[in-house]
């Protein structure tokens, strides 16, 4: 397992594009934003971190799309299959590096972001907590959908699976309201702590015979 | 003693019958050379084989329990991003990195080295990915046309490999359009089509 993730983690930090491209959209989104509109205006405050949340759902759409062609199409897909006879470990190493590499930057960005959203500097670090794991969620369920037509354009298969993304999108603006209120913010993060580890061990099986699926 | 045993094996693909009824077996310590033209199935076979591909129809059983297996495919499973010797440590335990890199030399790759996979030439990668087979030992070898873009000298050095590796008991079952020059059965697909 940890050849695997070392492998991985080797592989994605050598392809700068894939995980330096989204990372600097994100920050440009975050900026360019607030530039396009008058925000003399406006109350910045009150929508600035719906932005952010946007930006993070679809970056971590965008960053996923293409996470099994390559070694789909070089044929590595088949050389693993060989060896652990599934994917399931070689799913969780790519998604968790995925993850390492690209979501906890975004989160780390999307944080300090959200201080223009009038959150105090104390609660970044729970603002942060939050958003990984709406990002572990997130990149697992979009690896699920780039898996479905990895063959046909894996951009079907992720679109396929964006509607159930909102419920991650609403359980994050959910944790953030309770971070402004200061109330029921560990109820919240139970939660997102729980469906974070279930989707993700649960997610790399469904994957895997995904994936087998489409090397028959 | 019987490495892989297939019995009565069929496989249809968009209601075209590749092969119908085929049976084999290969021993331990044998080649089995998979012969046929063009689209008749034997890269087909050889995922069947490997337990890859589901057939339509019959079965295929690997008769020793954790049988280690080496395959080279069509696709060369090569990162074009990265440098040879990145490829072979991104195969590789460091245990038998160095017999990898044995063979990386012996294959004439060392000049190279320092380039990026994306910038060898077809037979260059082609060696690359032959190190996969090369320098791990296995009970089966699975080859999909592997003299295919190699020169003489390498082709040579591939059917010395493999002739050594037969006579220590590893099993073979390839295809080539080019023969090999080792002692093997031959399967010849075509016998098996309905077509």
């Amino acid at each position: 397992m940890i050849k695997i993730f070392q492998s991985e983690f080797f592989k994605l930090r050598k392809k700068l594009r894939t995980w330096l491209g989204p990372l600097l959209i994100m920050v440009l989104v975050l900026i360019a934003f607030p530039l396009s509109i008058d925000i003399s205006q406006y109350d910045l405050n009150r929508f600035y971190f719906s932005i952010i949340v946007v930006a993070l759902l679809m970056i971590s759409f965008l960053s996923t799309e293409g996470i099994f062609l390559e070694d789909y199409e070089d044929g590595s897909l088949e050389q693993v299959y060989l060896v652990e006879q599934d994917f399931y470990k070689f799913v969780l190493a790519k998604v968790l590096t995925f993850v390492l590499l690209i979501g906890v930057p975004m989160a780390g960005i999307g944080s300090v972001f959200s201080i223009l959203n009038g959150i105090s500097i104390n609660e970044v670090p729970k603002i942060f907590f939050m958003m990984f794991l709406s990002n572990l969620l997130l990149f697992n369920l979009f690896a699920f959908g780039s898996s479905l037509s990895i063959n046909k354009g894996a951009i079907l298969g992720v679109l396929a699976t964006l509607p159930l993304a909102l419920p991650i999108i609403i359980l994050l603006g959910r944790g953030v309201r309770t971070i402004q209120y200061g109330i029921g913010f560990e109820g919240v993060m139970a939660l997102m702590v729980g469906s974070g580890l279930l989707v993700t061990s649960i997610m790399p099986l469904i994957i895997s015979a995904t994936l087998k699926t489409h090397l028959e | 003693m019987s490495l892989i045993t297939a019995n009565r094996i069929s496989y249809t693909i968009n209601n075209k019958k590749l092969f119908h009824n085929l049976s084999f077996t290969i021993d331990a310590g044998s080649a089995l050379h998979i012969k046929g033209g063009n689209g008749s199935g034997k890269s087909t076979l050889l995922r069947i084989l490997l337990g890859i591909t589901t057939p339509s129809k019959g079965k295929i059983e690997l008769l020793k329990p954790n049988t280690k297996i080496t395959y080279l495919g069509h696709k060369n499973a090569i990162k074009n991003y990265l440098t040879p010797i990145e490829n072979l440590k991104l195969i590789f335990h460091q245990s038998s990195l160095e017999s990898a890199l044995d063979w990386f030399q012996r294959l004439g790759l060392s000049r190279v080295q320092d380039e990026i996979s994306a910038n060898l030439s077809f037979g260059q990668q082609k060696k690359l990915a032959l190190i996969r087979v090369l320098a791990a030992p296995a009970d089966l070898i699975v080859l999909d046309e592997p003299f295919v873009g190699l020169d003489d000298s390498s082709r040579n050095l591939l059917n010395k490999y493999l002739q050594e590796s037969i006579s220590k008991g590893s099993s073979l079952a390839l295809t080539s359009h080019i023969r090999p020059e080792i002692i093997s059965k031959e399967l010849m697909l075509e016998n098996f089509s309905n077509d």
